[in-house]
């Protein structure tokens, strides 16, 4: 089926499970996403009342990983007398793992919640697109048959949608979320096994480590430590950031060189073994700035040295969590 | 007023005759991004971009602005000031947006008890060359804010781009200087400037983001308490996207960087943002605006009720960045929409 086809199917699968659940008052409200009002963006929403459920849509721009609506940073959602919300949550795979390993990191209770699964196709690289269009206001970005169809002022450029998704989107195995009994509706993958050869990869790991020292450099360099990648990801919940500690300042908080590196090398450090592979951080970058490389390379870390795959199985404890008196250790003291 | 004439390949003989008088700012690529640097090839400028990512407010108020060096000599501190304040600097293509934000900036930066030296001599020794916006974006919305794609009121010389040249204008007497010394810029005839009122006209015109924002602040006033706050904050991430990238933000944090063991740091300015968990924590652990709903509602009342208030102007130029650049599109135009349709409070009927 065409990408075009798909969406709407997609769509249509969301608002059907959407409308349901609010009916039967198995939940008090849905957080999916809508129109964005500016090309090449969408928004989250939250509804509660059916009739509203035509405003949940679907199409290749929706980026945000909404398991950040539900992770204690930002308050859960209450009613008026302060009472936890049932929420049902629209789940593209990498939503769904984030949900579960946020459960495994006890964050989220799995139970008061309802997956709805759906079968994401993708996420179109919004900053491909943008790098290809130039100084040039874009109008409007639609998805015709299996390419993006990009307008403005005096031009339209078709791009191949397989092409210009994400690049972490390329490799995902998990495109619907995992199956979990009762707490999923919808689409969901049962029992996924996950093969990754991580070729996609493979170049940037065949550098020298002077190399990916000069490649991290410069993805860096523009970074205004607006902190966007961080607020947009599902697992930087932590009530207070290691880089906004000030009793005692741990690290520098200028936009210096060494200052950008520790804070992202630092969060990178977190993310291992618990990066679910959305993207939403690079995404959410105004700056342009693609975390892609380094998350694939935790992802690959985690999965080659504890053969763990983030956010799959509830009951699974993650590398960082757990102790093997097995545990490879070499990479600490001899490795680059 | 005298019109000139700069052609397109002119752009590096202005460069050579002013860089030796001036730091020449202007909008290059940077990565991916349209942002000012000092430039030392004249070649890098793009003056045809929309809006530069980050606006040239990093100029006069640098993300890492260092304030002063110290050195602690047995019981004497010995403070260095910056250096290079008194240097004159130029930045070439600003927007009028951005240079009406510089307007703002200065406001902040110079009223009340406490003046800020370092910015005000900075834009004291700035000299701005601006150009009008031929397409303005479809986020833009400069006539909203008592502005215009085509004012050059906050200019020293301003800039229209006629396709294959620019018509000069001097605005300010620096700037008029300027041109003088600039004296083999050619005359411009007529019908440059019958051609640059068209493509003012043109612009004007093509900016379709209307908002009014007559009387917001005394909507915004009385409804600190208002249900909206939460319906406008609900998908908020809490980055700080809108307000470091905003023209007008001015939020700043004061941190002193110490060398080990050599008696000698620095204390450096870095922007800060309302939008940030730590802005307003007090020492006690107490935050005042703790949430989202807190620090959204902080954003909106700054620009669009407490700095009229205070200065008798918006503090929004309407650049539009904030609506284009938001993670979660939780787009200000809405938000202002929404606030407009507040209704007024019943005992305020009553009385009016």
């Amino acid at each position: 089926m065409v990408i075009e086809n798909e969406n709407k199917e997609i769509e249509q699968l969301i608002r059907d499970l959407a409308g349901k659940l609010l009916e039967e008052k198995q939940v008090d409200v849905i957080i999916g996403y809508t129109e964005g009002t500016v090309p090449l963006s969408s928004s989250p929403i939250v509804i509660d009342k059916a009739e509203d459920v035509d405003k949940l849509i679907w199409n290749n721009l929706c980026y945000i990983n909404l398991a950040k609506y539900l992770v204690p940073r930002i308050p859960t959602l209450m009613n008026e007398e302060g009472q936890k919300l049932k929420v049902g949550i629209v789940s593209k795979g990498c939503v769904g793992r984030a949900l579960i390993h946020l459960s495994v990191e006890h964050q989220l209770d799995l139970e008061s919640i309802k997956i709805i699964g759906i079968p994401c196709n993708g996420i179109i690289n919004r900053k491909k697109i943008e790098d290809e269009i130039g100084e040039r206001e874009i109008f409007d970005i639609s998805v015709s048959g299996d390419n993006i169809i990009v307008k403005g002022r005096d031009f339209e450029k078709v791009f191949p949608f397989n092409e210009y998704m994400n690049e972490l989107c390329k490799v995902c195995q998990v495109k619907s979320p995992p199956f979990l009994e009762d707490i999923c509706v919808g689409e969901c993958l049962e029992n996924p096994v996950i093969e990754d050869d991580f070729s996609d990869i493979a170049e940037f790991d065949s550098k020298t480590t002077e190399e990916k020292w000069e490649y991290i450099k410069s993805l860096l360099e523009t970074c205004t430590r607006c902190y966007a990648c961080r607020e947009a990801c599902p697992m930087c919940y932590c009530n207070l950031c290691f880089v906004d500690q000030n009793q005692p300042v741990w690290f520098g908080k200028t936009t210096g060189y060494s200052d950008i590196f520790v804070f992202h090398l630092v969060r990178a450090m977190h993310m291992a073994g618990r990066c679910v592979g959305c993207g939403a951080c690079s995404s959410a970058c105004p700056m342009g700035i693609d975390l892609n490389l380094i998350n694939r390379s935790l992802e690959k870390i985690a999965k080659e040295r504890f053969n763990f795959t983030t956010g799959i199985d509830p009951r699974s404890l993650p590398p960082m969590m757990a102790y093997d008196i097995e545990d490879k250790e070499e990479f600490m003291m001899e490795e680059d | 007023m005298e019109y000139k004439i700069l052609k397109k390949d002119q752009i590096i003989k202005l460069y050579n005759d002013l860089t030796k008088d001036y730091n020449f700012f202007a909008p290059i690529k940077e990565k991916r991004n349209i942002v000012f640097r000092k430039i030392t090839n004249p070649e890098e400028i793009v003056l045809d971009y929309l809006n530069s990512k980050v606006p040239p407010k990093e100029i006069l108020f640098p993300e890492k602005d260092i304030l002063f060096e110290y050195k602690i000599n047995d019981n004497e501190i010995e403070l260095e000031e910056p250096k290079n304040l008194n240097e004159q600097n130029i930045i070439f293509g600003i927007r009028p947006c951005d240079a009406h934000s510089f307007v703002l900036l200065v406001n902040f930066f110079s009223q009340g008890d406490f003046k800020d030296e370092i910015i005000i001599n900075r834009r004291k020794n700035t000299i701005l060359i601006g150009i009008g916006c031929n397409t303005p974006k479809s986020t833009c919305f400069c006539t909203s804010v008592e502005g215009n794609p085509f004012q050059k009121d906050y200019m020293d010389v301003f800039l229209v781009d006629l396709q294959n040249e620019y018509l000069v204008e001097g605005i300010s007497d620096k700037g008029k200087d300027l041109i003088k010394k600039l004296s083999w810029l050619a005359d411009a005839k007529e019908m440059d400037i019958e051609k640059a009122q068209e493509l003012k006209k043109q612009a004007e015109e093509s900016i379709t983001t209307k908002l009014d924002l007559k009387d917001i602040d005394k909507i915004l006033d009385p409804n600190f308490d208002h249900p909206i706050w939460k319906e406008v904050s609900e998908t908020c991430i809490g980055c700080g996207t809108c307000s470091f990238l905003c023209p007008t933000c001015t939020c700043f944090d004061v941190i002193d960087e110490n060398v080990p063991n050599k008696n000698r740091g620095r204390r450096i300015r870095i922007w800060d943002t309302c939008q940030s968990c730590l802005y307003t924590l007090h020492t006690s652990g107490h935050n005042p605006r703790n949430s989202c709903i807190q620090r959204v509602r902080n954003r909106i009342l700054h620009k669009f009720c407490y700095y009229p208030e205070n200065y008798g102007m918006l503090g929004c130029v309407g650049c539009g960045r904030c609506v284009q650049l938001c993670p979660v599109n939780n787009d200000l135009r809405t938000i202002i929409e929404k606030i407009k349709k507040i209704e007024p409070k019943r005992e305020e009927k009553v009385s009016a």
